[in-house]
């Protein structure tokens, strides 16, 4: 009797703990919002019949895992956050070569051999319209006096897009504009959330290189928040989507890539705020062609990287 | 007093001997090789060492490591400061409405530290809750070590306070009566016997504080960053977390981590074994607790203040931010609304099956880490097996491995090709990594509750011809239950909130309560994570005191 009811409890336990992995077909990591791939995964099994099985997290913590994960990896699809990801993993050979049938209308920026963005986010400057504070309309309105300790930057150690923003401006003055926000008791304040949370409750009132789409997103659920692209010129930050080659399902991978640049798949991008990676498809947000982008050397900053966030930590350090 | 001959002493140590082998020993030895071989992860034996030096020479190293030490001290002091007493009074004398303050101080640890943190910050940053209730902000003092220490002591002093209150109930007022016989003054009879006596529980507790106030990551995260206060923990995270992924520089910075709470751990040793605290000898006594007389008003008010600050802020904050539509539209009756608990319950991106996961794990967690945790113990305090102290610094070593080295080892060690079967990409891992984590909780409690049974009642019970098995289940088990099961219950709170090794070891396709809340924070959506958090923090600790009532209507324990 005793018997049998443990061997009831033991089935029970199995069956629970086995409910929370189903047999998937193909495993994704994504640095993308959490609610954007659970909708590309249920379209595309709708589609297919191909079973997704979804990781979400920063980009740092995806490759932490995948690093760990490196003796026997598991992903077939990581969609990441950074541009420089794709770069680094095909210098590593990780990349299956794919040129997706509907990679046609992405613009040949956002595409290589082996990588497709997935859509693109910019940065620019979150600012809360009820902070009393001016309206900013460039980078460097935010050194200014009004703004005196009322300004978060996404810390470029964690953001790779505040890091880009931060290399490219940094370059084109000689960090003097990072010197005067400092000066202006301007800090560094976690990654892109962390920074974005204190605006919204009026803490401070605006964000130095935000990301976007979170932005649009809070503006669109009612927040006092506005988001402003300087004409000076901003970064932006595509998502490279890449199969894996040690993936053992690489054809049901690059179909999973073909739904994301569908025309419903990136309709889901652009639901999401981000800016799709097809030119034809619309949203309702400003697009690349209405941004002013600056123009730096990828490579060569990237190379630099240690010493551009040793130097920007530097100028922020606490006194 | 200390015959330790008597006992089942092999199945005991042999059943802990396995379950630390498998939870905690795995772990951490793929840390420590992960440590010296850089590039294990790619399952290469390469480069020994060619990374370590250079990790453990970096100048800020020295900086970490005593920011680490100076936060951990600072947080146990002050959790001293204000646990000590109110556990005193507690024990000792008649408080009124005692169960409510057990209650209020109970909440604490339902509460995510990192949920505590956002809820002070939005509580206490300038246009915060404070400032639009009273006009003024504290922020000054928040991002600081000043606020540091405060919010880590207010999240995990309790810890101190129900070990204080509980174990000076056990020693009783009995010990210090017989020293007032004798002509002891009431504060003699406190200092020299009663303290002295209550010690095991109290350097347990303040040993669990240290440990949690090294090995805490949000709070440090959060606030430490802006004062520019680097821990051990934040410098790990970032080696993990942060382009390029630096595996080994992290192993090794955890294992000087590792080293800090070995030395706490063996200071408490020290300070244990240099004398007996057996007081539960058999003998009925009577639990006579004195009246507060003309102290009852200024002890209300203590223990209201310390509730108020520990449990009242902290929740408020978070159910204004769940009831609020937007948090630009700060605390106005037009912008508040139920919204956010509504998604909750209607099971917006998965937040019931994230429940659903972190309440089981949670159980599990508990029952696992119950049964390991009182084995051990029993094998380390009333055994005299060779090898019970690595048993004992097994059971303590997992408290200063931060969540995500726990989770970087797991992955590690679960996830080598040639093994048959893989508890890695399955739900097992997190129980694997929640009970690595946890196992001190129990242990710590079942260690302190065995240093307190004298030896002759498993001896009386041997006599009369009980076996070893037998009397562990009908004399020992009983005894220290009550401290295991609120140990245990501890460890179901705990679990079933973990976020920081969840984040990297969770299988694909699966959620749990923080991982939900830490998304939403992560895309914007604040209100609909402290919705969560608020869920869970009602349910986590309504289900241990549905549980301990229950408990107490079969007799269990004692009231």
């Amino acid at each position: 009797m005793l018997k049998s009811l443990k061997s009831v409890a033991f089935g029970a336990l199995a069956t629970i703990l086995g409910a929370g992995v189903a047999h998937a077909d193909i495993t994704v990591y994504t640095a993308g919002p959490q609610s954007l791939i659970d909708k590309l995964a249920e379209g595309f099994t709708a589609e297919s019949g191909i079973k997704v099985n979804v990781f979400q997290a920063t980009t740092g913590k995806i490759m932490a895992r995948i690093e760990a994960e490196a003796a026997n990896p598991v992903v077939d699809v990581l969609i990441s956050a950074s541009w420089d990801t794709a770069t680094d993993f095909a210098k590593r050979g990780w990349l299956v070569p794919y040129s997706s049938p509907n990679a046609e209308k992405v613009p040949a920026f956002l595409k290589n051999d082996t990588t497709v963005a997935q859509g693109v986010s910019a940065l620019g400057i979150a600012w809360n319209t009820n902070s009393g504070t001016p309206k900013p309309a460039e980078w460097a309105d935010l050194a200014k006096p009004e703004y005196k300790g009322l300004v978060n930057l996404p810390d470029p150690a964690q953001s790779g897009s505040a890091f880009e923003l931060d290399a490219a401006l940094g370059a084109a003055d000689d960090y003097k504009l990072f010197k005067d926000l400092k000066a202006n008791d301007a800090a560094i304040a976690g990654a892109n959330a962390e920074a974005l949370n204190p605006v919204l409750q009026g803490a401070k009132a605006a964000v130095f290189g935000a990301v976007d789409y979170i932005t649009f997103g809070s503006k669109a659920k009612g927040e006092s928040i506005d988001m402003i692209f300087p004409a000076s010129g901003t970064v932006v930050a595509p998502r490279p989507a890449m199969i894996l080659n040690w993936s053992k399902n690489q054809d049901e991978a690059k179909k999973f890539v073909d739904y994301m640049l569908s025309d419903a798949g990136q309709k889901l991008v652009a639901d999401t705020f981000l800016m799709p990676a097809r030119t034809d498809v619309p949203a309702a947000r400003p697009l690349i062609s209405d941004l002013e982008l600056m123009d730096y050397d990828t490579a060569a900053i990237y190379g630099k990287r240690k010493e551009i966030l040793d130097e920007i930590a530097k100028i922020f350090a606490a006194n | 007093m200390r015959a330790k001959e008597i006992g089942g002493a092999a199945p005991a140590a042999w059943l802990a001997g396995i379950g630390l082998a498998v939870i905690v020993v795995v772990p951490f030895a793929a840390v420590v090789l992960q440590a010296i071989f850089p590039n294990l992860g790619r399952g290469s034996f390469a480069e020994p060492f060619s990374l370590l030096l250079a990790t453990l020479s970096d100048i800020r190293l020295v900086g970490m490591a005593g920011n680490t030490v100076l936060l951990g001290l600072a947080v146990v002091a002050a959790s001293a400061c204000l646990a000590v007493p109110l556990g005193m009074v507690r024990a000792l004398y008649r408080v009124p409405l005692a169960p409510l303050w057990d209650v209020l101080l109970l909440v604490p640890f339902m509460i995510p530290p990192y949920i505590a943190t956002l809820g002070w910050i939005m509580t206490l940053q300038p246009r915060g809750y404070l400032e639009q209730i009273a006009g003024f902000n504290l922020a000054p003092i928040l991002f600081s070590l000043t606020g540091m220490t405060l919010v880590m002591t207010f999240n995990t002093f309790p810890v101190v306070y129900f070990a204080v209150s509980r174990t000076v109930e056990a020693v009783g007022s009995r010990y210090a009566g017989v020293g007032r016989v004798f002509g002891a003054s009431p504060l003699r009879a406190f200092f020299h016997i009663t303290l002295p006596l209550s010690a095991p529980g109290l350097a347990a507790s303040l040993l669990l504080v240290f440990a949690a106030a090294i090995e805490e990551y949000g709070t440090p995260a959060a606030l430490g960053r802006r004062a520019g206060f680097e821990v051990l923990v934040t410098g790990i995270d970032s080696r993990v977390s942060d382009w390029p992924i630096d595996l080994p520089g992290a192993a090794a910075l955890s294992l000087v981590l590792v080293l800090l709470s070995l030395a706490a751990f063996l200071v408490q040793r020290w300070i244990l074994n240099r004398r007996s605290y057996q007081t539960v000898g058999g003998k009925p006594q009577a639990a006579e607790k004195q009246p507060l007389g003309r102290l009852a008003a200024p002890v209300l008010a203590a223990f209201a203040a310390v509730s108020f600050l520990a449990t009242g802020v902290p929740m408020l904050a978070v159910l204004a931010t769940a009831l609020t539509r937007t948090i630009s539209g700060g605390l106005r009756l037009d912008n508040l609304g139920g919204g956010n608990f509504a998604a909750v319950f209607g099971g917006a991106s998965g937040a019931l099956a994230a429940l659903g996961n972190s309440l089981l794990l949670g159980v599990l967690t508990a029952a696992v880490t119950g049964v390991i945790g009182a084995v051990a113990a029993y094998a380390v305090v009333k055994t005299r097996i060779r090898g019970r102290t690595a048993i004992d610094v097994l059971t303590v070593l997992p408290n200063a491995l931060p969540g995500i080295v726990v989770a970087v080892g797991l992955i590690l060690a679960w996830n080598m090709p040639a093994l048959p079967f893989t508890p890695y990409n399955t739900p097992l891992i997190l129980l694997f990594a929640y009970c690595c984590i946890l196992l001190p909780q129990t242990a710590r409690y079942a260690t302190a509750a065995f240093l307190q049974i004298g030896d002759n009642l498993e001896a009386a019970a041997r006599v009369c011809g009980a076996s070893a098995p037998t009397a562990f289940r009908r004399i020992l088990l009983p005894l220290i239950f009550p401290s295991l099961a609120s140990a245990m219950l501890l460890v179901f709170a705990l679990a079933s909130r973990e976020l920081v090794a969840s984040v990297v070891v969770a299988p694909v396709g699966m959620q749990t309560i923080a991982l939900f809340i830490w998304r939403q924070f992560e895309q914007g959506s604040v209100g609909l994570g402290m919705a969560m958090a608020f869920v869970t923090i009602v349910v986590t600790t309504l289900l241990p005191l549905a549980f301990l009532a229950l408990l107490r209507r079969t007799g269990l324990v004692a009231a």
